[in-house]
């Protein structure tokens, strides 16, 4: 049996995962403490993901970073590709699980009393120092919970993904996808230890979260 | 030396105050809602004026013609937030601490343990916010503010977070800090008692508005206003016609009584005769005459007058008593005229749960008079 739909799914969850919390956690920290014109906009956007069928979404992403879309082309000068290869991948599951560390994120630091924020800056604290000394520390479960969530839903990935990184054997097929070929294929055995594999890990995963509520800061 | 002058104007509401302070002790006071709080928060920096000037010192804080507006990191005033806002992750050292930046991790943990014994903290270092008791929060708030060596300290509603029975206690060893420690003091509270209390000095608030500011006994015994006067709660708040002003005294019509009051010699406030005139006087300050002593003698009683108790309120360890004075017309204030506050001693002594009928006199020196409203 060949593991490495298992092994990419791993690698480009990871890899979403990381891209998430690095655009996430500062667009979070925007929508929950600053007022400025466009913020519903931006809001609305973050969810959409979300709302969107992921082929729709797919194909307007495959429209920007294909050979012909305006990313697409600027990367392929520098000789870079995007589409259809793992990174596409990793963009993919990105696209598709950010909304759920922002919402999640977004939500702790709005708990956070901004008093305790504004106590931090009279004590002579830089609004970086607060960031990271006052409201992520009080926030973190809710930053964590959503990055678990993100997660989960990056390795479930599948519509988005197939539409920019295709279903290349051994290149871009994740573990939902070679799940979906198995079926297709009528290896059902494949598909099963397939399905097991991705059912335990996101069990645990999401086990592990339900247990944080019990831990204090 | 504190200087503020400002307006801001906020949805269903508008700021627009100016006063000044020495190195004492100031308190803001008045009814919620009245700007308070919202002018603490703009003198640390923490709200932007839409206009106005403020400084301490020679410092320049905020100054909207110049463009100046330091940062509340630039300010270095020690804030005392309602509730605490003690951080709930940090130990009491780590709390205490959390403002001496850019000093060594010794350094940060000696002048945070001298602080603490200061305040009476010593051993508690490791204990989290939640685990301490009112008073060792509102220590630990104190010691957090005055560790970074403010130039001002701000103190937002201290007492309000805590139980009555432990308010008084609590104001008193606040009293006893701001003393000690020497800090010029922003003070916002809506209780007069605490106001009164901990300040030197009390600036008056209603409605995003400053009606007095004045030393603490200036106000209480000469309110600028009928408003500020109810604002103090003031007890016998009442209105007669004038009869003849001088500088020394002024005489009132009042409810067929002719009145003599003192006339404040620093006002200097001669209304006209026939003018409505609002004053008022203390229920302490009014006297019962003993029907078992000679007659009473007109250099020390004036102002006497004749009536009956129609209610009262048992206080605990005063009474207060509703006095009606015995002569046609409606009365001062619905169905009686005066409040009468009595020791519980005194109303056993001249057995006045039996006998109702009683001869007043009120000195012309607690009979209080105010500048009509307008005036």
């Amino acid at each position: 049996m060949d593991f490495f739909p298992v092994w990419l799914t791993l690698r480009v969850s990871l890899a979403a995962t990381a891209l998430t919390l690095l655009a996430g956690v500062p667009l979070a920290w925007l929508l929950a403490r600053r007022r400025f014109a466009g913020r519903d906009l931006l809001e609305a956007l973050v969810v959409l993901p979300l709302i969107l069928p992921p082929t729709v979404l797919g194909y307007y992403l495959l429209l920007v970073i294909g050979r012909q879309g305006p990313v697409g082309r600027g990367l392929a000068v520098a000789g870079f590709e995007l589409a259809f290869t793992w990174r596409a991948a990793v963009l993919a599951a990105a696209v598709g699980s950010i909304a759920l560390l922002v919402k999640s994120a977004q939500a702790g630091f709005e708990t956070v009393d901004p008093r305790l924020e504004q106590a931090a800056r009279t004590l002579g604290r830089s609004e970086w120092s607060v960031f990271w000394s006052v409201t992520l520390p009080l926030a973190w479960r809710s930053v964590l919970a959503g990055t678990v969530l993100a997660f989960c839903r990056a390795v479930g990935e599948f519509g988005i993904t197939l539409m920019v990184a295709g279903n290349i054997p051994g290149k871009t097929q994740t573990l939902p996808l070679a799940i979906y070929d198995r079926v297709q294929a009528n290896a059902m055995g494949e598909a099963n230890a397939l399905a097991l594999i991705a059912v335990g890990g996101v069990a645990v995963l999401l086990f592990g979260v339900s247990r944080l509520g019990r831990l204090k800061y | 030396m504190v200087s503020l002058s400002i307006a801001k104007r906020l949805p269903g509401f508008s700021l627009d105050v100016r006063w000044e302070a020495g190195d004492q002790v100031v308190a803001l006071f008045g009814p919620n809602g009245a700007g308070k709080t919202l002018t603490l928060q703009c003198l640390a920096g923490l709200v932007r004026p839409d206009r106005g000037r403020i400084t301490l010192g020679d410092r320049v804080f905020f100054d909207s013609a110049a463009g100046v507006d330091l940062r509340p990191q630039d300010r270095r005033l020690g804030y005392v937030f309602q509730g605490y806002a003690l951080f709930p992750h940090l130990t009491v050292e780590e709390n205490v601490a959390f403002g001496l930046t850019g000093r060594s991790r010794e350094e940060r943990r000696e002048r945070a343990r001298i602080l603490l014994e200061r305040l009476g903290l010593a051993g508690l270092e490791a204990r989290y916010p939640r685990e301490l008791s009112g008073g060792q929060q509102q220590r630990v708030a104190l010691g957090r503010a005055l560790a970074v060596d403010p130039h001002l300290l701000l103190l937002d509603e201290p007492l309000s977070a805590v139980d009555a029975p432990l308010r008084r206690q609590l104001r008193e060893e606040l009293g006893r800090i701001i003393r000690e420690w020497g800090k010029a003091t922003v003070l916002v509270t809506h209780d007069l008692a605490e106001a009164y209390q901990l300040a030197d000095r009390i600036v008056v608030y209603e409605s995003g508005r400053v009606l007095q500011a004045a030393p603490k006994s200036e106000l209480l015994w000469q309110p600028t206003s009928e408003r500020v006067a109810r604002l103090i709660g003031v007890r016998n708040l009442l209105k007669g016609a004038v009869l003849k002003s001088t500088p020394e005294v002024i005489q009132l019509r009042w409810r067929e009584q002719t009145l003599e009051a003192v006339n404040s010699p620093s006002r200097l406030f001669l209304p006209p005769p026939g003018a409505a005139l609002p004053f008022f006087i203390r229920p302490e300050y009014v006297r019962l005459i003993r029907k078992d002593r000679p007659g009473p003698d007109a250099h020390h009683h004036m102002n006497l007058m004749d009536g009956e108790i129609v209610g009262e309120v048992d206080q605990g360890t005063t009474w207060t008593l509703f006095f009606r004075l015995g002569v046609a017309g409606d009365p001062g204030q619905g169905i009686y005229d005066l409040e009468i506050e009595v020791p519980k001693l005194v109303y056993e002594i001249l057995d006045m749960a039996r006998d109702r009928r009683w001869q007043i006199s009120i000195h012309r020196g607690s009979i209080q008079v105010l500048p009509s409203e307008g005036a």
